[in-house]
């Protein structure tokens, strides 16, 4: 090893090291000559005894020199010079070539630095990362085998005791909560950890230490805190804050370390501020009734589980291993609901599945639309790639007689292939760096679409993504080079040697065409499934959720652990809702108990003639004062909204007449064919007096766009029921919302008590989450659809110039025989058009066959909308018109004469 | 000219390389001074062909054995001298003890010793 890089060291200053060599060797002749001279031979003498000494200088230099020449290093250079004069000389080809091959190199690189940082690039410091895995517990459930990451600490406490097959665990839960007081405070993103959690790392604190298990117990942990390097540099600016106090939700926790630089634990997304023992978290959340529930119920299911597997056990082994402990904890929890579904039924699994959510079993539509949309961007390579192999065939069937002339002067044909070869790498090189600069660019989009995470996507930096571009242009320049370079060699000799420029193109034409045809079908795929995913994105954003997105805004209260008595809260509440409605801007407000897409609630009632509702579907309610509806949008249907004469405006509370809202669906699923309007609902027990039915609602999506058995649902006066339950208060924006967020938040804060705090954001932006996995595909698919439509075009359109210019001979003599302009024109354009057919015809299949994968990815869609289909077909046509008009009217100036008098 | 015994043929692999070690571990030299103490030392029974001495430190220089660099020589001319490294005389210790225990291995063949 060490020898070859002498000799490749050698090989660079060859030059030099023959000037040494050369005077080294005359040094010696001339002390040969001295010794001679000295011996008594006489100086004309002198010089033939020095050199029969010496031997054969030139042999001498010769075998010195093979020590440092590496011939394939030599002809490697020459073939690179040489393939550099080509490409200088015909600039437009190399252009075409490196943008083609760059486009496609950096779609590719670009989305795999985004699905590697989301589902396989191992946590930063993570020991040993393949070891490692996320616990998913699995349950079935009338039939369906439900998966989840999230469990108890008591269930983690079972698995620990009852597994064998792990040497580490930790439990982790990632959250959002208020850190700071007063004005400072903020919502940052927190980890609550076991202590052990940093032995799966190999990261020391930069500053002071990591809580250790002493101060992570049951019931409470410790009050401490290590806080993430990025929120100290930006906070504290570095400085030394071991043993300050930091406010982190409500517990005031000491701070006793700062995590390294670029160490950000199991956090997907940006790194989290701060680090809490997850015990002193679970004990202080005081929402429990009881503070030692956390670990000896099974009722808060909120944390994950990570796991290290010993050596030499197999996942499928640490799998068994988890799956028989979550039995015994499924049978441990049965001794607190005795109504729960016995272990034989539920058969309680479990999954040491990967650590990456994305990449797990619980991973979401967007997961797999990223999967797709990789492949996408290997067909967009693959596109590129034919492409390119067409122009260098065009090039090499230019080059014939030049290649014939150098095999008749004896190159040999491997010397040929490797030149060739060598032209296409250096091709594919230049196309990697423009892919590199492609991907780098574009990163900064695909960050937007993708990646909610801070940590950048650049490129330049990243070794396994430039990795994968040089992967990528390796296989472009095989895939572009090989064909080309073993066509241009294989040609016959004394044929190639004595045929003028016409004879035996047509085969070769056939390749282009296949080629031509390919590009076509892979393009019709990429457009089917653009097409595919912009309609079920128009369906996401045209279906009536049932209440207005844009306009509202969601302003959640904290009290941080403030004790307020019922009547406190009610008094705060419609403080801030009289401050919310004088907020300029603001056109309604309303306290809800929950918000679309982030909480629901469920109750028991009961409806007479009706055993059980539950059997009927899973229904929801929403607690809210009476704006709501105008608040949200949501439409009255029949019936009325409550007002507040229903509430707390009422004259007597206790007496007033209970009455409730229902959904148009949950109308129709109680009292189907009958008036809703005035049934009665007995709410908690079947003893209760009746709630009145006084409107019927439209339906309203609830939880999921795609989940659609929770539109049953009803709304309950807030003041009748709970009215110190409403955490929320919906604010609908007469201005634009995501504008105002910050002098909303300012208002209302300034009602706030003590540390109570309130954050706002746009009810917009947990819709778009939801629409995610659409817009991802949409924008994706559109996007390497219309490029490959492109290329393709531009390749039609290469190929059939060239081949017009090779048939002018021809067509000459056909317009002497008689040919109009209309037939020249078929001529031309009718192969275009068959090119495009047959790619229309294979790709059509081709989408056809792949339609039962993409079809759960889509959105009241079908995948085989005939109407997307065709739209594709007709598109391509046009795009074969397009390309082949520009030759076909070059074909119809053609002038006879000239033709015939060139024969 | 009486026909003196080259290296090439008489001696057994790998002792050119050994007897340049051993020369240049006393002192660096040039080419033509190796050759020349080689000769000597041998008096005058082992002539080192140049066309395989130029090779040869070629050859060690490459695995790293010694070093060369232009110095002047005290007549005050310009002359490639070579230099022995540590990994050089390391690799002069095992060839200098590979190459007792074959000459040994000879002798008791040959019935010297």
């Amino acid at each position: 090893m060490r020898e070859w890089l002498a000799r490749l060291r050698d090989w660079l200053r060859r030059d030099a090291l023959d000037r040494d060599l050369k005077e080294e060797l005359r040094f010696h002749r001339e002390r040969l000559e001295r010794d001679a001279r000295d011996a008594g031979v006489g100086p004309e003498e002198a010089p033939y005894a020095a050199r029969r000494r010496l031997g054969n200088e030139t042999r001498v230099r010769e075998e010195a020199r093979e020590r440092w020449s590496i011939p394939w290093l030599d002809h490697f250079q020459q073939d690179v010079r040489y393939a550099l004069r080509g490409l200088r000389r015909s600039p437009g080809f190399t252009i075409t070539v490196i943008l083609a091959l760059g486009l496609g190199i950096g779609a590719n690189a670009a989305m795999f630095g985004v699905i590697d940082r989301l589902m396989f690039r191992p946590f930063p410091c993570l020991r040993d990362a393949s070891q490692v895995h996320r616990v998913y517990l699995q349950s079935t459930n009338r039939g369906q085998v439900e998966t989840r990451g999230g469990m108890e600490y008591t269930r983690y406490l079972d698995l620990r005791r009852w597994t064998t097959t792990f040497s580490q665990y930790a439990g982790y839960s990632l959250g959002v909560t208020v850190v700071g007081t007063g004005d400072a405070s903020r919502e940052r993103r927190i980890a609550r950890v076991s202590a052990e959690f940093f032995d799966f790392f190999d990261a020391r604190p930069v500053r002071g230490r990591f809580f250790v298990a002493s101060e992570d117990t049951t019931p409470v942990g410790a009050p401490v805190a290590v806080l993430g390097h990025a929120f100290w540099m930006a906070e504290f600016g570095g400085r030394d804050v071991l043993g300050e106090t930091i406010q982190i939700g409500n517990i005031p926790a000491t701070i006793i370390g700062v995590a390294p630089r670029g160490f950000v634990g199991v956090s997907e997304s940006e790194a989290p501020a701060a680090y809490i023992p997850i015990t002193t978290y679970a004990g202080n959340a005081n929402f429990q009734r009881d503070p030692t529930n956390y670990y000896t119920r099974y009722n808060w299911g909120w944390m994950n589980v990570m796991a290290r597997r010993r050596p030499g056990v197999s996942v499928e082994q640490a799998s068994r291993d988890l799956s028989e402990a979550h039995r015994r904890s499924w049978i441990a929890e049965l001794a607190f609901d005795t109504d729960g579904t016995p272990a034989d039924v539920a058969q309680p699994r479990a999954i040491a599945g990967p650590l990456k959510s994305a990449a797990g079993p619980t991973a979401g539509l967007e997961s797999k639309t990223l999967l797709w949309v990789t492949g996408v961007a290997v067909i967009v390579l693959l596109i590129a790639c034919a492409n390119v192999a067409n122009l260098m065939l065009a090039r090499v069937l230019r080059r014939r007689r030049e290649i014939a002339v150098r095999l008749a002067l004896g190159v040999s044909r491997g010397r040929l292939m490797a030149q060739a070869l060598t032209e296409s790498l250096l091709l594919a090189t230049l196309g990697c760096v423009a892919g590199v600069a492609i991907a780098q660019w574009g990163g900064a989009a695909l960050r937007r679409l993708f990646v909610r995470d801070s940590s950048s996507l650049d490129v330049l930096t990243d070794w396994r993504t430039l990795g994968v571009a040089a992967a990528a242009a390796l296989a472009a320049a095989v895939l572009t080079g090989l064909g080309p370079a073993l066509l241009g060699t294989r040609a016959g000799l004394a044929e190639s040697l004595k045929s003028g420029a016409r004879e035996g193109t047509h085969q070769r034409s056939r390749t282009r065409a296949a080629l031509l045809v390919l590009q076509g079908a892979l393009s019709v795929i990429l457009l089917v499934g653009a097409g595919l995913f912009v309609r079920s994105l128009g369906h996401v954003r045209d279906m009536r959720l049932g209440f207005d997105v844009e306009p509202v805004l969601i302003v959640s209260r904290s009290l941080r652990g403030m004790r307020l008595d019922d009547s406190a809260q009610v008094m705060l509440g419609r403080r801030l809702l009289e401050t919310g409605r004088g907020i300029p801007g603001v056109e309604h407000a309303t306290w809800v108990s929950s918000v679309p897409f982030w909480s629901t609630s469920g109750t028991d009632f009961f409806v007479a003639g009706i055993d059980s509702v539950r059997r009927l579907g899973r229904f929801t309610y929403q607690t809210a004062t009476p704006g709501y509806f105008a608040a949200m949008g949501t439409r009255i249907l029949r019936g009325r909204a409550f007002t507040a004469e229903d509430g707390a405006n009422a004259q007597d509370r206790a007496n007033v007449p209970k009455v409730v809202v229902v959904s148009e669906a949950m109308a129709r699923v109680l009292w189907p064919g009958q008036e809703a309007l005035g049934q009665c609902v007995r709410i908690g027990r079947d003893t209760m007096p009746c709630t009145t039915v006084i409107g019927i609602a439209e339906d309203a999506v609830q939880s999921s766009l795609l989940d659609d058995d929770t539109r049953f649902r009803f709304y309950l006066p807030l003041d009748q029921y709970y009215p110190e339950n409403g955490h929320t208060l919906l604010l609908r924006m007469r201005t634009d919302p995501v504008h105002d967020v910050e002098r909303v938040r300012r208002e209302l804060q300034a009602v706030m008590p003590g540390q109570s705090y309130v954050s706002v954001r746009p009810l917009r932006e947990l819709i778009a989450d939801q629409r995610r996995s659409w817009k991802v595909g949409a924008t994706m698919f559109v996007a390497f659809g219309l490029l490959a439509l492109v290329v393709a075009g531009v390749g039609l359109y290469g190929v059939i110039a060239y081949n017009v210019t090779q048939r002018m001979h021809e067509l000459g003599v056909r317009v002497a025989l008689g040919a109009r302009t209309g037939d020249i024109v078929r001529l031309v354009v009718g192969q275009g058009v068959r090119v495009a057919l047959v790619g229309v015809v294979i790709g059509t299949a081709l989408a056809l066959w792949a339609s039962r994968w993409i079809q759960p990815l889509l959105f009241q869609q079908s995948a085989k909308d005939p109407l997307i289909y065709s739209l594709v077909g007709a598109v391509l046509l046009v795009v074969a018109l397009a390309a082949s008009a520009s030759p076909a009217f070059r074909a119809t100036k053609v002038d006879p004469n000239a033709a015939l008098r060139a024969e | 000219m009486t026909p003196t015994p080259t290296l090439k043929r008489d001696l057994l692999p790998g002792t050119l390389d050994m007897l340049i070690l051993k020369t240049l571990a006393a002192q660096s030299m040039h080419g033509y001074g190796i050759a020349q103490h080689i000769q000597r030392l041998s008096r005058e029974v082992l002539v080192v062909e140049e066309g395989s001495l130029y090779p040869a430190l070629q050859r060690m220089r490459q695995k790293g054995w010694i070093k060369a660099g232009w110095r002047q020589t005290p007549n005050n001319q310009r002359a490639r001298y070579y230099t022995i490294t540590a990994a050089g005389r390391r690799q002069l210790g095992a060839q200098e003890t590979g190459f007792a225990e074959r000459m040994a291995a000879i002798n008791r063949v040959m019935g010297i010793a």
